[in-house]
């Protein structure tokens, strides 16, 4: 672990959009606290200020101030994309190891339904599950989580398939391991950390789907900020108050650059040979 | 080459049937009494008991299920809640529009990631290099609907040079196409890009240019020929997330397209619509993926044998 930290730290880059994100979680946990003004006092005698000393990030159509609201969405953001993924390794980990290691026709069904589901884009499987859950925070988790599960089935199942050759897993059979002990004591052990690695690479994908969602009106509903559904109500003042854009936008981009950019310097730092490639 | 595509249409028939089944599941599956979405919230009670005997939910589930079956096979999805349109009628048009979107998106999306990528591969790890890397880094984190809003500002309002919504002429094109295509092809541009280095790379490209072939030869013929391979797996992955992605764009530009009738008819929860709309995206889908494979079997006859 500590090899791993010394090595990453050689990467400039990654060090500094590691900070970075670390910064945007940072905010996201303290949001209630570090907010200057409320997030969702209505002021209608401020209705879209521009950018100033008080409001840094202007106010929208009801007075409330954008940067408040900016913060409180990372928030809701990194609520909803991290429990998604939890989801979503939740549901697909223990289904891909299943049917990885049983094998028989369970695996052939599973693997032929997780590449039919894996055709669609995974906004579009997204927005079919929110018809049924809703659009709510946890409708909106669930979604997002069953969407992406399938390619979880599909790693963990490939990795799966390769442990269980190993000798060790053999031994476990021999001295009268039952299934679940063998997956639980031998197989999860030695595929965590891929799947640790492909969680966290996947991380701006649940984002930028938990916007899309959010903007298509789909997501968390109003009056809880999110930064897809902000810039949706500032495309309707776009010609009095541009300035609306600025600050939903600038957060999502840098977010997701940020975790992209620290996904791909965990794994080269994981798997060096990648680096000679670039 | 017949074997497979006959066999990929058979693949067709039980997804088409999976499918039809959970749009019937749909019905049961959205919290709430279907009789009482259909007649709207404030219909009186005998309206809805009217429409609970005339769609037949008052019937066993079997039954229903063999209904709703039947009725598809034969073209209905039902009517509209709002318009009263047969649903067929409204989203049959709607797919042209999404297809014209999709189509010149990804048509935008090739020429430009080809371009970027070869461009990058050619001056790797120079300038021009990390400057392609960079733009095609901030592409891909930057999602439709900012690029989208951005470029309303900046060419509808700001300069005033193009329109902000609507498909009736040439110009509503542009910033829907380019929108979309962009983040298609800072994508596709990283791949290109890691696919023409490997190729460069290769024994023959040093024998190429060892017997003294131009280097935009050497690159344009010798390296992509043979980077095309991945590149076309690549391109067709591509299409499908450009049709993914235009459900996003058609909101932003209120483009009359299949994506944006689904998201409305969520919204407004025209249950019928919603239904048609998802039948036809997944049937898309499943059609594009099929002649994705056919043309990888097409380019690579090494899949035809296997």
């Amino acid at each position: 672990m500590t090899d791993f930290f010394r090595r990453y730290s050689r990467d400039k880059v990654g060090v500094f959009f590691g900070a970075l994100l670390l910064l945007l979680y940072g905010v996201a946990l303290t949001a209630q606290w570090i907010t200057p003004a409320d997030p969702m006092a209505v002021n209608l005698r401020e209705v879209f200020s521009p950018p100033s000393a008080t409001h840094w990030l202007g106010t929208d159509q009801f007075g409330r101030d954008i940067l408040s609201r900016v913060i409180l969405a990372t928030q809701v953001t990194v609520k909803v994309t991290s429990a998604a993924c939890l989801f979503a390794v939740l549901t697909g980990v223990p289904i891909g190891m299943f049917v990885g290691y049983r094998g028989g026709w369970i695996e052939s069904v599973t693997m032929r339904a997780t590449d039919m589901l894996l055709i669609f884009p995974i906004i579009m499987l997204a927005i079919v599950v929110v018809v049924i859950s809703g659009p709510t925070e946890t409708g909106v988790i669930v979604a997002l989580g069953l969407a992406q599960a399938p390619q979880f089935v599909r790693i963990t199942r490939g990795v799966t398939l390769s442990i269980k050759e190993e000798l060790y897993v053999e031994a476990a059979i021999a001295a009268g391991s039952g299934w679940l002990h063998i997956l639980a004591r031998h197989i999860w052990p030695n595929i965590s950390t891929p799947i640790i690695v492909q969680a966290t690479l996947t991380l701006p994908v649940f984002v930028l789907n938990a916007s899309a969602l959010s903007y298509l009106g789909l997501g968390v509903q109003p009056p809880t900020p999110e930064w897809g559904q902000m810039l949706n109500e500032a495309k309707d003042h776009l010609i009095n108050a541009p300035y609306l854009i600025v600050g939903p936008a600038a957060a999502l981009v840098i977010f997701v650059l940020s975790a992209n950019l620290v996904g791909d310097a965990v794994q080269e730092t994981l798997n060096p040979k990648l680096k000679k490639r670039k | 080459m017949i074997r497979l595509i006959v066999g990929r249409l058979l693949f067709m028939v039980p997804a088409a049937f999976l499918l039809v089944s959970f749009l019937f599941a749909l019905f049961h599956l959205i919290p709430g009494d279907p009789a009482v979405m259909l007649a709207g919230d404030n219909a009186p009670r005998s309206v809805v008991e009217g429409i609970r005997e005339a769609y037949g939910f008052d019937q066993p589930l079997h039954i229903q299920y063999g209904r709703y079956i039947a009725k598809v096979f034969q073209g209905d999805l039902g009517i509209s809640n709002y318009t009263r349109d047969p649903v067929v009628n409204s989203v049959i048009p709607r797919i042209i529009n999404t297809a014209q979107l999709a189509f010149l998106s990804m048509l935008f999306a090739m020429v430009v990631s080809l371009l970027l990528g070869c461009v990058s591969a050619m001056y790797w790890n120079r300038p021009l290099d990390k400057f392609v890397t960079v733009v095609s880094l901030l592409g891909i984190c930057t999602p439709v609907f900012v690029t989208g809003l951005l470029g309303i500002y900046f060419f509808s309002i700001y300069l005033g040079w193009l329109p902000i919504s609507g498909m009736s002429s040439w110009r509503h094109f542009i910033l829907p196409v380019i929108t979309l295509g962009s983040f298609q092809a800072a994508v596709l541009t990283r791949m290109v890009r890691s696919c023409m280095v490997d190729a460069l790379g290769k024994d023959y490209i040093t024998t190429a240019r060892a017997k003294g072939a131009p280097e935009f030869l050497v690159v344009f013929k010798h390296a992509l020929r043979n980077a095309l391979l991945p590149i076309v797996t690549l391109f067709g992955l591509g299409l499908g997330h450009t049709l993914g992605g235009s459900v996003v764009t058609e909101t932003i530009f209120n483009w009359p397209g299949l994506g944006r009738l689904m998201v409305n008819s969520i919204l407004t929860r025209d249950l019928p619509i919603t239904q048609g709309s998802i039948f036809f995206f997944a049937m898309i889908f499943i059609l594009v993926n099929l002649l994705v494979d056919l043309v990888y079997a097409w380019v690579d006859p090494r899949i035809r044998y296997d």
